[in-house]
């Protein structure tokens, strides 16, 4: 009897829809709050928020995070204010995606992202440079360095809005 | 009386330091008073008003004058009604403090909040945000909400430049001051100052140029908030992601104690690179301050001229590049060729190892060895030996009742730091006095100035000498002192009042330099001073004795470990065939040098850059940094002092010390060591001045007052605490519990002939091939030129602007002359490395020609 | 050149004082009085003659409202906004004098006749709004007895002769 029971259960389940499905052609939606790889965000005319100021690098628990910072200059502008991030790496192998260097940034510019394919066949590989974590430039905005308007971006935390 | 008082601080007793003020007091009992505007160095002005505390004092009952008593017999206190500040009183018998009541909480919160009225908050990229008072304090102490409104605020500028050096954020300023006080209270450059007052206050510099002083860096370290910071380090890294190491400035005599900060860089291949260079604080040497040419002058280490691999000539001439075990064979075979024809001179640059491996070397060479250092400027390493400044002396505690001589050295150039402290020992009380053939700056300060002319230098000396010679004298006749009395007996007594103050002062401190001297009279000189200060009593104790300025880091560590000027002297005479060169650029400095090298069969050299020295060379070995190797230096007061490795190592360059080691292996000798604390151990066994002395010794540390560096960043800046050792000093032959002094008669130098001398002067900014690699000291370094007093240049029809040659030992040097009422007459003053062209090391006849037309010189 | 053209007054100024740093003030005067307002070049000379850095005399220039570093017109108008005289009206008045002269804070008229700031203390919070015209105080001031004064200012700059020099 119990034997029966046991293939009724195996049995139903044949035909039932199978929850398995075919990565990578197929992908399962993540949720909103879903913590990715992380992203370099830019204000909307290009300028990058990331301001090198290595808060996210303090806040890291794995030490995963490398930044080297620079001046701006108005004829070689990276982002508003004084400072910028010359070097931003992200060891994907020592990160443990827990979103701090997210909640430590004053100006918003890293954000975890729902990218998770992440695969590498080398330690070093698993290296994120800026230039592979940064978005691409929005429309209607210019890549970095920009030249500007001596005067204009005089502050790197810019109210928290986009400047124009 | 005592020298101490008791006060209560927050119900605990403590006894305390009369005249002490309620922070120090506080401080040296390890309770904190938060302040912004005090600084431990600096006089108290009470502007930040966040030292508020709760202060009472003991009621005295006026009739009588006792203290008032209450029932039980305890003192009345009587409190100030409102909140005092800790930093203007100080403290008196009974006095009662409260830091912690509510009242002092709640008058720092309110304090806190009007700081902050205006401050831009913006910590995360301010360069200060980590080591910021004004973030500790707030953090601390704060109210942690602000009843301002954000939009009222104030906008200011934010990169206003104070020179090129300085960048001051007008935003972030708080108005403390202790960047123009120290400017004017401590350097006595009042090139900064307020301008305007009440919100609009701020900081301005007219000068020219502008922020005009030699230790501009430091207003960076006492400022308590992000206004003033340097552009050799802006964003060059978070605080908190710095690794420290201590290190020791490798330009001067003063050897002021260096903390690296550095920090691994992707621009410099991943390896840790010399971030900043900030003060460490070693009271007995250089308290909490550093030059500019010591904190912005570590470019050089890591340069990209820097030579990366051994280079040795081939066949056809050229230099190219060999594996170290190939220049070491060489090396070894040249040596073993010309045994004891090999001449070996000493970079001041080389620490004590590097020095003691050379002269290992040289003496297995065979013959007796020729060790010269460089540069040969300046002689008597035994006088100093022998009458130095007593162990444990302090400049800084010269006060009344303290003579301090400084001769023949233009003072702020040669040592920064000496001049700084010697500044403030005159602002204190001590009397200055200051001989040289022309006025310097310490002149301001001075309470007399002898003007003599070049050669009178040692008859100035012996007139201070003379009137102490009557009687039979302390030292009995057999040490010299009959011979010196009948020598002096008719000298003329020129300065008698100078005299007498040099004769009866409590502490006398001799500072010597070498200017418009040559060797032999330099020697001259510095036994005329040993004779003084024996005569007069002053040596064998603290604060007593001969400060040699010298010219270069560890030139007396050179001179310990057996080098000499006069041997370079004598190397000039009868050069040798082959010589080894350590770290110095000989040939671009000096002529003479450049003639030899040029006559030479076979030279080595060790270089960090493709000087002219090295260019001459037959093999070039690329040596380290400062920063790159651990050793250790001598400064002028005989301190041996260790630096540790900072940087990471650039290409192939090896330690002076491995080099010479490896080389004396090839020559049979032994194995080469493996660590310089090997060799130290060496020295230490075999020279007199260092037995006892070892790596773990020379790197004792105690606490020292005041406090800086560690959680306090408020009180003393952020100049760091030392951890990498005070160093030891080697005492003077005249602290022996029966020193035995000897004075002999000195000689004066033959009287100036009627033509002109060519004196090298030395200018600090200049371009020496390890410092002009700072090129962020570029706009400081002068222009080439060669000064001229105005009689000399009217006879020679010169004007200010003019174009010269030189002529001096058949060789020809164009400079731009500079005609100023300064210079003394006969002479012409050279500074030595500021142009590329080789100059004197010293003084020498010269004939000048005048340039007429403009396009000769271009073309 | 103050040091040649007026070497018996600045002989006299510093016979007053201890040392030569101390004379800067009168000295500051007396550069102000030669070239209307203190030049850089003023600045320099002053510092020169009291030996002390040019700094301190752009700072001390700086701090005392007496002195001016920047051209003004014929009639510097200085008004005092400091609290006292703020709580009897002295903000509304000034930003009214503003706008009757047509000009902004600090600045000069286009005809160069006034010039208008605001200052610390006067002493007269008692007369307050009041103002300080090159050095002559008007008190107890309102829009309309400025409008008048303002008038006869101006009526006597038409005038062909120059009025004598107002400093005390």
């Amino acid at each position: 009897m119990n034997l029966i029971r046991g293939f009724a259960t195996t049995i139903k389940h044949v035909f039932e829809e199978p929850v398995t499905i075919q990565f990578p052609e197929e992908e399962r939606p993540v949720r909103e709050r879903f913590k990715g790889r992380h992203a370099l965000k830019r204000y909307d005319n290009g300028l990058e928020k990331c301001i090198g100021c290595s808060l996210c690098a303090a806040a890291c628990p794995a030490d995963a995070i490398w930044v080297e910072a620079a001046e701006n200059s108005d004829e070689a502008r990276y982002s508003p204010g004084e400072r910028y991030a010359r070097t931003y790496e992200i060891n994907m192998i020592r990160c443990i995606f827990c979103g701090y260097c997210e909640d430590a940034c004053p100006t918003e510019a890293i954000v975890l992202e729902h990218e998770y394919r992440l695969s590498f066949n080398d330690r070093v590989d698993a290296v994120y440079t800026k230039d592979m974590l940064i978005d691409p430039v929005p429309p209607g905005g210019q890549d970095t360095p920009q030249v500007t308007e001596p005067g204009k971006f005089t502050r790197s935390i810019p109210e928290m809005k986009d400047p124009d | 009386m005592t020298d101490t008082v008791t006060i209560t601080i927050d119900g605990q007793d403590f006894e305390v330091p009369k005249g002490m003020n309620l922070v120090d007091a506080a401080k040296l009992h390890g309770i904190g008073i938060p302040v912004f505007c005090y600084h431990p160095k600096l006089d108290p002005v009470g502007m930040c008003r966040m030292c508020l505390v709760e202060l009472g004092n003991v009621a005295i009952d006026r009739t009588t004058g006792a203290p008032e008593l209450d029932e039980q017999g305890n003192p009345v206190i009587r409190w100030f009604p409102k909140l005092q500040t800790a930093c203007t009183q100080t403290v008196s018998q009974g006095m009662v403090l409260r830091t912690t009541s509510d009242m002092v909480v709640e008058g720092r919160e309110n304090i806190l909040e009007f700081l902050l009225t205006s401050h831009p908050l913006d910590c995360p990229v301010c360069d200060k945000g980590g080591e910021c008072p004004l973030q500790n304090l707030t953090m601390a102490y704060g109210p942690g909400e602000s009843r301002f409104i954000y939009d009222d605020k104030i906008r200011l500028a934010k990169h206003v430049p104070l020179g090129k050096l300085i960048y001051l954020d007008r935003e972030r300023c708080i108005q403390c001051a202790r960047c123009t006080r120290f400017c004017d209270e401590i350097v006595g450059d009042d090139v900064l100052a307020f301008h305007e007052r009440g919100r609009r206050l701020q900081i301005v510099t007219i000068s020219d140029p502008p922020f005009d002083t030699k230790f501009s860096g430091n207003t960076t370290d006492i400022c308590p908030v992000g206004a003033l910071t340097t552009t050799d380090f802006r964003f060059g890294a978070r605080p908190w992601e710095l690794t420290e190491v201590s290190t020791i400035c490798p330009y001067c005599p003063v050897g002021c104690n260096l903390n690296a900060s550095t920090r691994m860089d992707r621009e410099f291949g991943g390896k840790a690179m010399i971030k900043r260079i900030m003060p460490r604080q070693n009271e007995r040497v250089n308290e909490i301050w550093i030059c500019d040419k010591g904190r912005f002058g570590h470019h050089h280490s890591r340069h990209e001229e820097r030579l990366l691999a051994p280079l040795m000539r081939n066949k056809s001439g050229e230099l190219v590049e060999v594996e170290w075990p190939a220049v070491y064979k060489a090396i070894a075979k040249q040596l073993k060729a010309h045994g004891d024809q090999a001449g070996f001179v000493g970079d001041s640059t080389l620490s004590n190892e590097d020095l003691w491996e050379l002269r290992r070397l040289a003496e297995l060479s065979g013959g007796s060895p020729r060790l010269g250092l460089w540069p040969a400027t300046m002689s008597g390493g035994d006088v100093v030996a022998q009458v130095g400044v007593g162990s444990e002396t302090r400049l800084q505690d010269l006060g009344p009742g303290s003579v301090i001589l400084v001769m023949a050295s233009d003072f702020e150039e040669e040592a920064p730091i000496w001049w700084l402290q010697v500044k403030q020992a005159a602002d204190r009380g001590a009397k200055v006095v200051v001989a040289n053939a022309r006025p310097t700056k310490l002149d301001r300060y001075a309470s007399a100035v002898i003007h003599y002319r070049y050669d009178e230098a040692v008859g100035v000396l012996n007139s201070f000498t003379a009137p102490l010679l009557s009687g039979d004298g302390q030292l009995g006749q057999g040490n010299g002192w009959g011979a010196l009395q009948s020598d002096l007996q008719n000298a003329e007594v020129t300065h008698a009042d100078t005299a007498n103050l040099l004769a009866s002062a409590e502490n006398l401190v001799i500072f010597l330099g070498s200017e418009g001297l040559t060797l032999e009279q330099h020697a001259e000189l510095m036994q005329a001073a040993a004779n003084l200060l024996i005569v007069s009593g002053h040596v064998g104790r603290p604060n007593n004795g001969l400060i040699p300025v010298w010219p270069g880091a560890n030139v007396q560590g050179a001179w310990d470990m057996g080098f000499s000027a006069e041997a370079t002297a004598d190397l000039l005479a009868n050069p040798p065939a082959l010589w080894v060169i350590g770290g110095a650029d000989v040939a671009g400095e000096d002529i003479r040098m450049a003639t030899a090298l040029e006559q030479a069969e076979f030279v080595v050299v060790t270089a960090q850059f493709m000087t002219p020295t090295a260019a001459h060379a037959d093999i070039v070995l690329p040596r380290q940094s400062f920063a790159e190797r651990a050793g250790t230096y001598t400064n002028g007061l005989r301190r041996v002092q260790r630096f540790y490795p900072a940087q990471g190592p650039i290409g192939d360059a090896l330690p002076d010390w491995k080099i010479f080691a490896h080389v004396s292996a090839q020559m049979g000798g032994p194995r080469p060591p493996v660590a310089a604390g090997t060799i130290f151990r060496d020295i230490a066994q075999r020279v007199e001045r260092y037995i006892g002395m070892d790596y773990t010794r020379l790197a004792w540390f105690e606490p020292q007052f005041p406090d800086v560096g560690g959680d306090d960043l408020y009180y003393g800046g952020t100049a760091y605490s030392n951890y990498g050792g005070l160093g030891l000093q080697w005492p003077a032959e005249a602290e022996a519990e029966q020193p035995q002094f000897s004075v002999r008669p000195v000689r004066t130098a033959a009287p100036q002939t009627d033509g002109l001398t060519l004196v090298p002067v030395w200018v600090l900014f200049d371009r020496g091939h390890l410092f002009e690699k700072s090129e962020l000291m570029h706009h400081r370094m002068p222009q080439p030129y060669a000064a001229f007093n105005p009689d000399d240049a009217a006879r020679l029809g010169l004007t200010d602007g003019d174009r010269v040659t030189l002529a001096v030992e058949g060789h020809e040097l164009t400079v731009t002359a500079q005609v100023g009422d300064d210079n003394p007459a006969g002479a012409v003053l050279l500074p030595r490395r500021l142009s590329g062209d080789a100059t004197l090391s010293t003084p020498a006849a010269c004939t000048v020609q005048k340039i007429e037309s403009m396009q000769k010189v271009e073309g | 050149m103050l040091a040649e053209k007026y070497a018996d007054r600045i002989q006299k100024i510093f016979a007053k004082y201890p040392d030569r740093r101390s004379g800067i003030m009168d000295l500051l005067y007396l550069a102000q009085e030669e070239y209307g307002w203190l030049t850089e070049q003023a600045l320099e000379e002053v510092a020169a003659l009291c030996d002390v850095d040019p700094t301190q005399a752009h700072s001390i220039a700086g701090f005392y409202t007496m002195y001016s570093e920047k051209p003004k017109g014929k009639y510097w108008l200085q008004v005092c906004t400091d609290l006292p005289c703020a709580l009897r009206g002295a903000d509304d008045f000034y930003a009214a004098l503003c706008e009757f002269l047509g000009v902004e804070d600090g600045g000069t008229t286009e005809d160069g006749l006034f010039t208008v700031e605001q200052v610390m203390c006067l002493a007269a919070c008692d007369k307050a709004p009041m103002l300080q015209c090159n050095f002559h105080y008007h008190e107890n001031l309102d829009m309309e007895k400025m409008k008048a004064q303002i008038e006869q200012w101006r009526a006597e700059a038409a005038q062909p002769e120059q009025p004598e020099d107002e400093r005390p």
